[in-house]
């Protein structure tokens, strides 16, 4: 009888309760869409850094990373690379060299970081081939043809075949070494970073100028199977003998963009907090609005010998039939919005965020725990919303209540 | 005979200091179970007031109230509301049935609280309705219904529940003559026929004259108390 009484009170005032509902099932749409949109926005993130150039993994000599320092090849590098690609999820690799040096044209001169590749294996790991806005892609590990990014292609006046030099340090002695290169392609992979201060070379090439013999200093990889993070489902790892080299997922790679990613998760919690409290204050005016109009009516509900505790049930009843009915709606139009986003997608591409550029439109990627999770907490927020208005109830005095009008 | 209700010195006072209205005075009361009793008075006089301290809806500034040997003063509010529950019959001046429950869900509500059976609270109610010939209106919403119809369906409420005492506070003021008159024979039968104590509170001249027993307040004072038969 209380739900049957709860459930009609509810639909008393039709237009009130229905309009709290949609505030409701809107804000929980609106959370629900938010985190698909986030989730979204960090999946084409990882994939985008870790498909443009990252790679999933990638090994280099202990301490490389921090100083960039040639002599720092990584060892035992094709046992390393056999260990792994024993790996199996592991699709492919690229082995590479890297160097920071200075680049000279007719124009001017401008620090750069040299990126020898070998360029058969580089077309499958990252994308610099499908960035060549001018010219061609390398076409061998050997050769002196260069890429460049397109900004830095402005800064230093470069044109299809003209001439630059390399200037780096090399391995073995330490001292500069300059080496002759013709620009062969200009990329464009709207990073900033990469488009003003990165140079691909032919790997081997740069090895001789650098007088590394058969030394790399990076291996990137790329595996498939992966989960819904980004990361391999089965652990990547080096033998645990091995003390002289360094495996990195994506995740150290680029803290920036992991740390977005947990942030994005912080961020979730914020507005759902925020959104909760609103939801919950709607709530409370619903049902204390309700409360107050049914004040005499609830007076003689009380002095037909409702106790305190029922008429709270009642008060319960109602705001619980007033969340499952909001949140069943909320579902619906969660479901329906992340859907037309996710089917049209949103358009972000060439905005650069987290140092990682979008290049292909996001789309909403609706996580089912969600439709879980978030429902449920509106609920419990409804529930909770309900306690004040309870608790007038609880405490209200049935002859006060019939005071509002004649007995 | 039985004593249903009982108060000694009964005083009831509203506001404080100058602005102090003694609403009860000293009321000494005694209702025997079967009593048909109205209680008359000008407006103001304590009638309302009274009603209510003897339903456990408000309390006594002082005095002592007992309903069916209990006393009230002792009883917290989940206690009162039992109370009102098990031993009380209310009936209102503008009915108040509960507008989203239907005639039989409103008859069946008190017995809902007392935890009858869904089979018996069915066939007190069917055979309500009868009685107040509603037969054939228990689905209806209280919206459906006429004046009299609702009171018949309140009193069927108050009563549905076999209580000890019913408390009606101006209940025919609504109703034009002949529905009230009609509803006052009504309960008179009850009363008759099932030995049910009835308390009103009244300015209805066709209360009175069906009345057993007539009190009259004045300015919360018990002025005379009239019997008859």
């Amino acid at each position: 009888m209380f739900w049957k009484l709860a459930w009609r009170n509810l639909w008393r005032n039709r237009t009130r309760t229905l309009l709290s509902s949609f505030v409701i099932a809107f804000g929980l749409s609106a959370l629900v869409f938010v985190d698909g949109l986030m989730e979204g926005m960090t999946v084409n993130m990882v994939r985008n850094a870790t498909d443009t150039f990252l790679g999933h993994a990638q090994l280099h000599r202990q301490g490389f990373r921090d100083e960039l320092d040639v002599k720092r090849t990584i060892a035992d590098l094709d046992q390393r690379i056999a260990s792994l690609e024993q790996h199996p999820d592991l699709e492919r690799w690229s082995k590479r060299v890297l160097s920071q040096g200075m680049l000279a044209s007719s124009a001017g001169a401008e620090p750069v970081l040299v990126i020898g590749v070998d360029p058969k294996r580089e077309r499958d790991l990252s994308k610099f081939d499908e960035g060549i806005r001018d010219g061609n892609y390398l076409e061998s590990a050997s050769g002196n043809d260069m890429l460049v990014g397109s900004k830095l292609a402005e800064k230093l006046e470069l044109q299809l075949g003209d001439r630059i030099v390399l200037t780096g340090i090399d391995a073995d002695t330490q001292e500069m070494v300059q080496e002759l290169f013709r620009l062969g392609g200009i990329f464009h992979m709207g990073t900033r970073e990469m488009d003003e201060a990165m140079v691909l070379a032919p790997l081997q090439t740069l090895q001789k100028m650098l007088l590394l013999e058969e030394g790399v200093h990076e291996v990137a990889f790329r595996f498939s199977n992966l989960d819904r993070d980004g990361f391999p489902q089965t652990p990547v790892m080096l033998p645990v003998d091995d003390r002289k080299n360094k495996l990195q997922l994506w995740s150290e790679l680029m803290p920036a963009l992991n740390m977005m990613k947990e942030w994005s998760g912080v961020s979730m919690s914020i507005i759902s907090i925020i959104l909760f409290f609103i939801i919950g204050l709607g709530i409370t005016n619903t049902l204390l609005m309700g409360l107050y109009e049914r004040m005499f009516e609830l007076g003689v509900i009380k002095s037909l010998g409702t106790t305190p505790w029922q008429a709270t049930r009642l008060m319960f009843y109602e705001a619980a039939c007033l969340g499952l009915v909001s949140v069943l709606f909320g579902i619906l139009l969660s479901i329906l919005f992340t859907w037309i986003f996710a089917t049209a997608g949103i358009d972000y591409t060439g905005i650069e965020f987290s140092g990682v550029t979008f290049q292909e439109k996001i789309y909403p990627a609706l996580r089912w725990e969600r439709l879980v999770q978030y429902p449920f907490w509106t609920f419990g927020f409804t529930m909770v919303a309900s306690l004040y208005p309870s608790w007038k109830l609880f405490r209200m005095m049935p002859v006060e209540a019939l005071r509002k009008r004649k007995f | 005979m039985e004593t249903v209700i009982a108060t000694e010195r009964l005083n009831k006072k509203f506001g404080e200091g100058d602005l102090q209205i003694n609403a009860l005075r000293e009321v000494d009361l005694t209702i025997q179970r079967g009593e048909f009793t109205a209680i008359v008075g000008p407006s103001g006089s304590g009638k309302t007031t009274l009603l209510n301290i003897l339903c456990g809806l408000d309390l006594p500034t002082s005095g002592e109230i007992r309903v069916s040997g209990k006393p009230l003063s002792s009883m917290n509010g989940t206690e009162l509301s039992r109370f009102r529950r098990n031993h009380i019959g209310l009936v209102f001046q503008a009915y108040n049935l509960i507008p989203v429950l239907t005639v039989l869900e409103n008859i069946e509500y008190v017995m809902l609280l007392q935890g009858i059976s869904p089979r018996e609270r069915k066939d007190r109610v069917r055979d309500f309705l009868g009685r107040i010939g509603l037969e054939g209106k228990e689905k209806r919403f209280p919206s459906e219904l006429s004046g009299g119809q609702q009171q018949r369906v309140a009193i069927a409420r108050a009563m549905v529940s076999e209580p000890d005492l019913i408390l009606a506070d101006e209940p025919t003021a609504n109703l034009d003559s002949e529905t009230g008159s009609q509803l006052l024979d009504m309960m008179r039968r009850f009363n008759r026929e099932q030995k049910m104590t009835f308390i009103f509170s009244t300015h209805d001249p066709m209360i009175m004259e069906r009345a057993t027993r007539l009190i009259t307040l004045t300015d919360g004072k018990i002025v005379q108390d009239e019997r008859r038969e």
